[in-house]
C-alpha cells in the first residue's frame, strides 16, 4: 500500500485496531470484576438446608400449606432455613431476587445461630405495590467474607405466575 | 493533470468469489441447522403455545411448499424462462421462511401480553425504526445503498439474529443463575452473554451481506450503513419483547402502559443510534474496511477487532449502566439522559469519526475516478459534471432544477443518471485496486447504461 488512498485506509485500519484494543481492555476490566465477585476456590463444601418455599400469611409471620415452586400472583410466600445445617463459624444471610435482579426480603448478615429466630424469609411486596412482581425468584443461603457474598450455600427458584 | 487511463482488468487469477460464496454457504448452513436445533428446543422446553404456533405457522409451511414445487419444476424449463421461475421461488421460500421465524418470534417474545399489546407496541416501534433506517442510508452521503439491502439488513437483525440468540442466551441464563452468586457477578456474566451472543448473531448478518453481494458492499461507509441497519432491526423486535413484557408484568399494578412507554422512550428515541445500532456498526465498519486491505491477516485482523468493539461496547452498557445512580427524583429524567450519553456516547462518537473519515476518503477516491473517466472522452461522466457529481448538495440541486423543469418523473430521471455515474465511479475505484471479480465488461455495460439514460434525461 503506497498511495495516498491507501495512506487513508490504513489510517482508517489503525484507528480501528487503536478501538479494538480499548474494547480488549472494557472485556478485561469485565473479567476482573467478574473474578472479584465470583471468587475461585471459595468452595467451602458445606450446604444449607433450605426446608421449602411455603404460602406465607404476613399478618400472623407464619407459613402454611405444602412446600412448592409456583405461586399465584396475589400469594405471598417465604423460604424456611435450617440454620443449624450451617456451622457456627460462617457469616451468612439469605436473599431474595426478582427476576429484575432486585433484592427482595432478605435476612443477615450474622452468624447461624445469631439467625434462628429468622428461620422464616418472606417475599415483600414492593412498596406502593399491590402483589409482588411475577417471574422467577431465586432464594440464596449465601456466605458472605470482608461483607461480599462469595459463595451460595443452598439456592432455590419459585416461579410467580403472571395471571 | 488528468490523463486518460484505461482501469485495468480484475485479476484474472482471482479465487475470491468461489470462495467467498463457499463461506457463505458454510455460514448459511450453520445459521440454518442453528434455526431448527433452536426452534425444535424452544418448542419442547420454552413454547407454551405451540397449537399457535403451528397454527400461524400453516401459512410459511404452504409458501415454502409452493416455492419448493416451482424450484423443482424450474429445471424441467428452457434457459430463458428458468431464471424467472427461480426468482420466484426464492422469493416465496424466502418469505416463507421469514413468516416462520416472525411466528416463533411473536410466540416466544411477546405471548404474555397477548397480541393485541403485541400490536400496539411494533406499530409504536415502526415509524422511529424507519427514521432510523432512513437516517442511516442518508448518511452514505456519496453513493446510497439500495433500500432492498438495507431493508434486508434490518430484517435479518429483527428475525434471524433475535431467533438465533434466544436458545443460547436461555441455556447461558439458567447455567450463570443455578451456579453463580447473585450480585455483580451473575451480572457481568449476564453482560457478558448478551454482548457476546447477540453480537455474534447480528455480525452473522453483516457477514453474509458482504460474502453475498460484494458489489453493493463498498466500503467502511457501506459497513457501517449496513451494520447499523441490522443493529435497528434487532433493537425494533427486542423494543417490542421489552415493551410487551413489562406491560404485562405491571398492568395489574396500574402503570403496564407507562412501563412499556418508558422502555419505548428508552429504546425507540433515546436508544435508537446509542446503543445496537452503534455496536453492529462497528462490525460492519470492520467488514468494511476488510473489504478494501490487500492481505488476508489485516483483513482477519480488521474484522476481528469490529466484532471486539461491538462485543465491548454491549457488554459495557449491560454491566455499568446499573452503576450510574439514577435518583428518583425529577432530576432523574436529565440523569437517564446523561448516562446514556456518558455511557454509549464516546463508542458513537467513535463510530461517527469512523464515518466521517469514511465517507472523506470514499469521496475523494470517486472524484478521482469521476475525473480520470471524463478524461477519457467517452461520454459517460462530463468534465462539466465531476464537480457536480462530487457534491451531494449539488446533486440535490441538479435534481430540484430538473424538478423544476420536468417534474417528479424529470427529478427521477436525473437521480437515476447520477446513482449510475455514481456506480461507474465506484466500479472504477474497485477496478483499479482490484478488488472485484466481474469482468471488464460489466464496466462497458455500466458505461452503455449511463448514456442511454443520458438521452432519456435529454429527451
Amino acid at each position: 500500500m503506497g498511495s495516498v488512498t491507501d495512506i487513508q485506509l490504513r489510517t482508517l485500519y489503525r484507528t480501528l485496531l487503536v478501538f479494538a484494543t480499548v474494547g480488549v481492555v472494557i472485556l478485561a476490566i469485565g473479567l476482573i470484576q467478574f473474578a472479584y465477585f465470583e471468587r475461585p476456590g471459595q468452595a467451602s463444601g458445606v450446604k444449607a438446608n433450605i426446608v421449602g418455599v411455603y404460602k406465607y400469611d404476613p399478618a400472623a409471620g407464619q407459613t402454611t400449606g405444602p412446600d412448592r415452586a409456583e405461586y399465584a400472583r396475589n400469594e405471598e410466600f417465604a423460604a424456611v432455613v435450617d440454620w443449624s445445617s450451617i456451622p457456627s463459624n460462617l457469616t451468612v444471610d439469605a436473599r431474595w431476587y426478582d427476576s429484575f435482579g432486585s433484592i427482595e426480603g432478605e435476612v443477615g448478615p450474622g452468624t447461624p445461630a445469631g439467625l434462628t429466630n429468622d428461620k422464616v424469609v418472606p417475599v415483600q411486596v414492593p412498596p406502593g405495590y399491590h402483589f409482588v412482581l411475577p417471574g422467577r425468584y431465586t432464594f440464596v443461603v449465601e456466605r458472605l467474607q470482608d461483607g461480599v457474598p462469595v459463595e451460595v450455600l443452598g439456592r432455590r427458584f419459585v416461579l410467580v405466575d403472571r395471571t | 493533470m488528468i490523463t486518460s487511463t484505461h482501469p485495468p482488468a480484475a485479476d484474472p487469477e482471482s479465487k475470491l468469489r468461489p470462495s467467498r460464496y463457499g463461506i457463505a454457504l458454510a455460514v448459511s448452513a450453520l445459521v440454518i441447522v442453528a434455526l431448527i436445533a433452536s426452534s425444535i428446543l424452544n418448542y419442547v422446553f420454552l413454547d407454551t403455545v405451540p397449537g399457535r404456533t403451528s397454527l400461524y405457522g400453516l401459512l410459511a409451511v404452504a409458501l415454502i411448499t409452493l416455492g419448493t414445487f416451482i424450484l423443482v419444476r424450474a429445471y424441467n424449463r428452457d434457459r430463458a424462462t428458468r431464471r424467472v421461475h427461480l426468482i420466484r421461488a426464492a422469493v416465496l421460500i424466502g418469505i416463507g421462511v421469514l413468516l416462520w421465524l416472525l411466528v416463533i418470534d411473536v410466540f416466544l417474545y411477546t405471548q404474555s401480553a397477548g397480541p393485541g399489546v403485541a400490536a400496539v407496541c411494533a406499530l409504536a416501534c415502526l415509524p422511529t425504526t424507519a427514521f432510523g433506517l432512513w437516517v442511516v442510508r442518508r448518511m452514505d452521503r456519496n453513493h446510497k445503498e439500495p433500500w432492498r439491502l438495507v431493508l434486508v439488513a434490518a430484517a435479518w437483525g429483527a428475525i434471524v439474529a433475535t431467533s438465533l440468540v434466544v436458545w443460547g442466551e436461555t441455556v447461558w441464563e439458567s447455567s450463570a443463575q443455578h451456579t453463580l452468586v447473585p450480585g455483580p457477578g451473575l451480572d457481568t456474566s449476564l453482560a457478558f452473554m448478551a454482548g457476546i451472543l447477540e453480537e455474534l448473531a447480528k455480525g452473522l448478518a453483516v457477514l453474509l451481506l458482504f460474502l453475498v453481494m460484494r458489489n453493493e458492499f463498498d466500503d467502511v461507509v457501506d459497513g457501517i450503513v449496513y451494520g447499523a441497519a441490522v443493529g435497528l432491526g434487532f433493537n425494533f423486535l427486542e423494543s417490542i419483547s421489552y415493551m410487551t413484557n413489562l406491560y404485562s408484568i405491571f398492568s395489574p399494578e396500574g402503570f403496564g402502559g407507562v412501563a412499556a412507554g418508558i422502555q419505548w422512550y428508552g429504546r425507540q428515541v433515546l436508544g435508537l443510534f446509542f446503543g445496537h445500532a452503534t455496536y453492529t456498526a462497528y462490525i460492519g465498519a470492520g467488514v468494511g474496511i476488510a473489504r478494501q486491505l490487500p492481505s488476508m491477516r489485516m483483513k482477519v485482523m480488521a474484522i476481528g477487532a469490529g466484532f471486539i468493539i461491538a462485543i465491548a461496547g454491549h457488554f459495557s452498557w449491560d454491566a455499568w449502566a446499573t452503576f450510574f445512580p439514577i435518583q428518583n427524583t425529577l432530576f432523574g429524567l436529565v440523569e437517564i439522559h446523561l448516562r446514556t450519553l456518558i455511557m454509549t456516547g464516546p463508542f458513537t462518537a467513535g463510530l461517527i469519526a469512523l464515518l466521517l473519515f469514511g465517507i472523506r476518503y470514499e469521496g475523494q477516491n470517486l472524484l478521482d475516478q469521476m475525473q480520470k473517466e471524463a478524461a477519457t472522452g467517452q461520454g459517460a461522466i462530463l468534465p462539466q459534471e465531476v464537480p457536480i457529481l462530487a457534491s451531494p448538495w449539488q446533486r440535490l440541486r441538479q435534481r430540484l432544477q430538473a424538478l423544476n423543469r420536468a417534474g417528479p418523473s424529470g427529478y427521477l430521471r436525473v437521480s437515476r443518471l447520477q446513482t449510475a455515474q455514481l456506480d461507474l465511479a465506484m466500479e472504477r475505484w474497485h477496478r483499479e485496486r482490484k478488488e472485484i471479480d466481474t469482468p471488464l465488461e460489466a464496466e462497458q455495460q455500466l458505461r452503455e447504461k449511463v448514456i442511454q439514460l443520458r438521452h432519456w434525461v435529454a429527451a
